[in-house]
């Protein structure tokens, strides 16, 4: 009963959900700005409402991330700039859609399946929290390298044509991903004795200028090409729609609360695996994946919303930041004064159900403010070219140089934008680039770390990997993602199984 | 016209008056390291206090990238006319012996140095051992089974545990984070045993009874968590190098003018006055320090020199620390 009051705390209080709808319609906007990020919004927060009473500060946070994380496929659709690392699969077959003149209805389905999984996503941290961080915490390193290689199997699911050149531009991406420190020596490589270079280059800087800033340059190509006009006439999905797709978004939704619980991985990681997951148990989607496939927007769309209440579960009941987000909320709440660690459930059970409450008005704010206001923005499609090339570069420029307030992105991003360029010149993919660049740190670093634990014994490294469950469970997601895609799976067993 | 001339004359002479008068624009604060960590939110709860003194606006952007050093360099490259903040941790002081860049705080002016966090030696509930001694004697009985957590070399854990080799020898094996947050974690999963920590990311995992303290790597016992010994119990040797630990401080360029020095250090002190800010530091589990002048400069030397001899007979400098005249603790 108790829990009852704290969860409806901001929605009868006016000024509370007054927070809350301005923190999701501003996170909306900052999330679909990219370089824009979520954990930069409410790091700035922390010092605009410092003299706040925690509660508004904490609606108006929870409002932005929530937004935010949505916002993120808006720009995806429609200009094929992901506003977020998180919305690179929306991009895969959302900017598809809006190129059939179908972004009003792309943008109408991906709220919709945002907002579901954001309740998912609720639901578990409403009902399962303690367990799920339990659980979450006990990833050994082995493990997050074993779940890093299981991520790069989908540059197979990424790459439509050629495996090798999917191959190609991951291996390019982990390459990419290595520059900088050493995560572990501080040692440089790669650096070439230039500073700017010791973190390494700027993943969403590299996203920025492959997607946006080449996607312009593509569009030279065309501009004689006559607009397309984009119908507006249908953009809530109609009812038979969101029930043929719900079970996809129930599934891509708990891979999106699991990996955003992980304290390693997050909603970026996470939308690209519902996404691969999505494309491997989708028996026949109407249109092809990488064309529009209406169920390659849903899947990364209800991962990432989900993966918001999977960052709050180890946040709100251990004290340990499910992502960089939750990372500043820690932040925040040390600031006003509260103390959260593993007692905060103890000490501040109220925290729990008033962050549940606040998630779950947000989510709502996500669905009216997202379905609002589409008419206009698909219109933005069919701007002509000479406004719309333009546009995308100033976008990709502020955008870039939002990231760090550093210029060197911005070099960095027109470079990975004219290789973009060429890449899709000559067919080769650019989501395995990004997904390489993600994963390499990954890898690099729970390799080393794993290996170090076991004091360079291979040996020992197996012996652990097969007498622990989970890295068992692991390790044959692995083999079976890689044995489905042989011929003899394939051609001979495939079609005798499941005749 | 004369009218006019003379007007002019007074319009410029209040302008070069307010010229005088710092600060007489914006202030830009440069934070070393990223949104959310804890450089970040000490010096965005400090600024809103040192901004009522000053009268001005501090505008705080994050620079984070090379440990710190791209801020550092990046404030050194701009005018010292005291309106460039440097608003840093400890790891400049480094800087020099890990060959990661030509300058440290030595080669600025502190403004403040408002906190200083307390190391410590925390373990996972199922480890063999208890305290200090405890735990050297399992070292030793067991050598190279236990996991240690490290931020990497120079991180405040590969201090504290060539601190410890100075005196006793102890074969672990050693596992690199990035951070103390993602290694504590990791102590909870079983992925290590013991890590060096500063108390105040421990201390509320330690009352919840998720790990245990083993030891404060400091020379007295802490009002946070009476029952813990102190280090210099164990090994009393150590007494030399403490009290250490990673701090938050404010610096401008060398060559700023006095007044703006006086001013910033006014308001600074202030500022880590304010009750908020002492409380936010209490329950973060770091001690107020709240330095300026000649003891922010010995403090920041003395963490130089432990620091600097320790990694270099640890084995891990580049350089010696005597190539940059930094004498021996």
């Amino acid at each position: 009963m108790e829990a009852l009051n704290y969860f409806a705390l901001s929605w009868l209080s006016p000024e509370l959900l007054a927070l809350t709808a301005l923190g999701t319609f501003l996170g909306i906007y900052v999330g679909a700005i990219p370089g824009l990020s979520v954990t930069m919004a409410v790091s700035i927060l922390i010092s605009f409402t410092f003299s706040w009473d925690v509660n508004n500060a904490l609606c108006l946070m929870v409002g932005i991330f929530m937004g935010g994380v949505y916002g993120g496929s808006r720009t995806a659709i429609l200009l094929n700039i992901p506003g977020a690392p998180s919305a690179i699969a929306t991009a895969l077959d959302g900017y598809p859609l809006a190129k059939k003149g179908l972004a009003g209805e792309a943008i109408g389905l991906s709220t919709v399946m945002s907002v579901i999984g954001g309740f998912v996503g609720i639901i578990v941290l409403a009902l399962a929290a303690p367990t799920i961080s339990e659980f979450a915490i006990t990833f050994q390193p082995r493990d997050y390298l074993l779940l890093a290689i299981l991520g790069l199997t989908l540059v197979g699911s990424l790459s439509s044509g050629s495996l090798a050149k999917g191959l190609f531009a991951g291996a390019l991406g982990v390459l990419v991903g290595t520059v900088g420190l050493d995560p572990l020596t501080a040692e440089e490589r790669f650096t070439f004795g230039v500073i700017e270079l010791w973190d390494g280059i700027n993943v969403i800087a590299a996203m920025i200028g492959l997607f946006g800033v080449s996607e312009a340059l593509h569009q030279l190509h065309h501009l004689d090409k006559a607009i397309i006009k984009q119908k507006i006439t249908r953009i809530i999905p109609p009812w038979a729609d969101i029930r043929k797709y719900f079970p996809l978004s129930l599934q891509s939704s708990f891979i999106g609360v699991i990996i955003g619980a992980l304290p390693g991985t997050g909603g970026d990681i996470a939308a690209l695996m519902a996404y691969d997951q999505a494309k491997r148990s989708t028996k026949k989607p109407d249109v092809p994946f990488g064309h529009g496939a209406k169920e390659g927007l849903i899947a990364p769309e209800a991962a990432n919303n989900a993966a918001v209440g999977g960052a709050f579960i180890p946040m709100l009941t251990l004290g340990i930041p499910g992502d960089a987000v939750t990372a500043v909320f820690i932040g925040a709440l040390f600031i006003h004064g509260l103390n959260p660690g593993p007692l905060l459930l103890v000490e501040q059970p109220h925290m729990f159900w008033f962050t549940v409450g606040n998630l779950t008005l947000a989510n709502i704010f996500v669905l009216i403010f997202g379905l609002t206001g589409i008419r206009i923005f698909s219109k933005l499609v069919e701007c002509p070219k000479g406004v719309m090339i333009p546009l995308i570069m100033l976008l990709s420029v502020v955008g870039a140089y939002a990231i760090n307030n550093s210029v060197i992105d911005i070099w960095w991003m027109l470079a990975f934008g004219i290789l973009g360029y060429f890449m899709r010149l000559y067919n080769y993919p650019v989501g395995p680039v990004i997904l390489g660049v993600i994963l390499s740190k990954l890898m690099d670093e729970n390799w080393r770390r794993a290996i170090l634990s076991e004091r360079g014994d291979m040996g020992q490294f197996f012996a652990n990997l097969f007498s622990s469950p989970l890295s068992c469970v692991l390790f044959a997601a692995i083999v079976l993602a890689l044995f489905t895609q042989t011929p003899l799976w394939t051609k001979t067993l495939k079609p005798r199984l499941f005749r | 016209m004369k009218k006019l001339i003379l007007s002019a004359f007074a319009g410029l002479a209040l302008s070069s008056m307010a010229m005088a008068d710092y600060p007489n624009k914006d202030i830009q604060g440069i934070i070393q390291w990223g949104a959310g960590g804890s450089t970040d939110t000490v010096m965005r709860s400090v600024a809103p206090h040192a901004e009522k003194v000053l009268g001005a606006d501090i505008i705080l952007t994050n620079r984070p990238g090379g440990v710190g050093a791209i801020a550092t360099k990046f404030v050194n490259a701009k005018k010292a006319d005291g309106y460039t903040l440097l608003m840093g941790a400890e790891n400049p002081q480094m800087y020099k012996v890990l060959g990661l860049a030509d300058i440290d705080y030595s080669d600025m002016i502190p403004i403040n140095v408002m906190a200083r966090g307390i190391p410590m030696l925390v373990a996972q509930n199922d480890a063999p051992f208890n305290t200090m001694q405890e735990m050297i004697d399992y070292i030793k009985a067991n050598p190279g089974t236990v996991k240690v957590g490290s931020t990497g070399q120079g991180g405040l854990a590969s201090i504290v545990m060539a601190m410890i080799e100075s005196e006793v020898d102890l074969d672990v094996t050693t596992v690199p984070y990035n951070g103390d947050g993602p290694a504590l974690t990791a102590l909870q999963g079983g992925a290590i045993d013991v890590m060096p920590a500063v108390l105040g990311a421990a201390v509320q995992h330690i009352k919840a009874g998720r790990m245990k303290a083993i030891t404060l790597v400091d020379n007295q016992q802490n009002a946070v968590l009476p029952e813990v010994a102190p280090i210099t119990e164990t090994l009393p040797s150590l007494e030399k190098y403490l009290p250490y630990g990673p701090f938050f401080g404010v610096f401008v360029k060398q060559g700023t003018p006095d007044d703006a020095v006086a001013k910033l250090t006014e308001a600074f002190a202030t500022g880590a006055e304010a009750e908020d800010f002492k409380a936010l530091m209490e329950t973060r589990g770091y001690g107020i320090m709240n330095l300026s002048g000649q003891p922010a400069v010995d403090f920041l030397d003395n963490y130089r020199s432990v620091s600097s001899w320790l990694v270099h007979d640890a084995g891990f400098a580049k350089h010696s620390p005597e190539e940059f005249n930094i004498p021996r603790p």
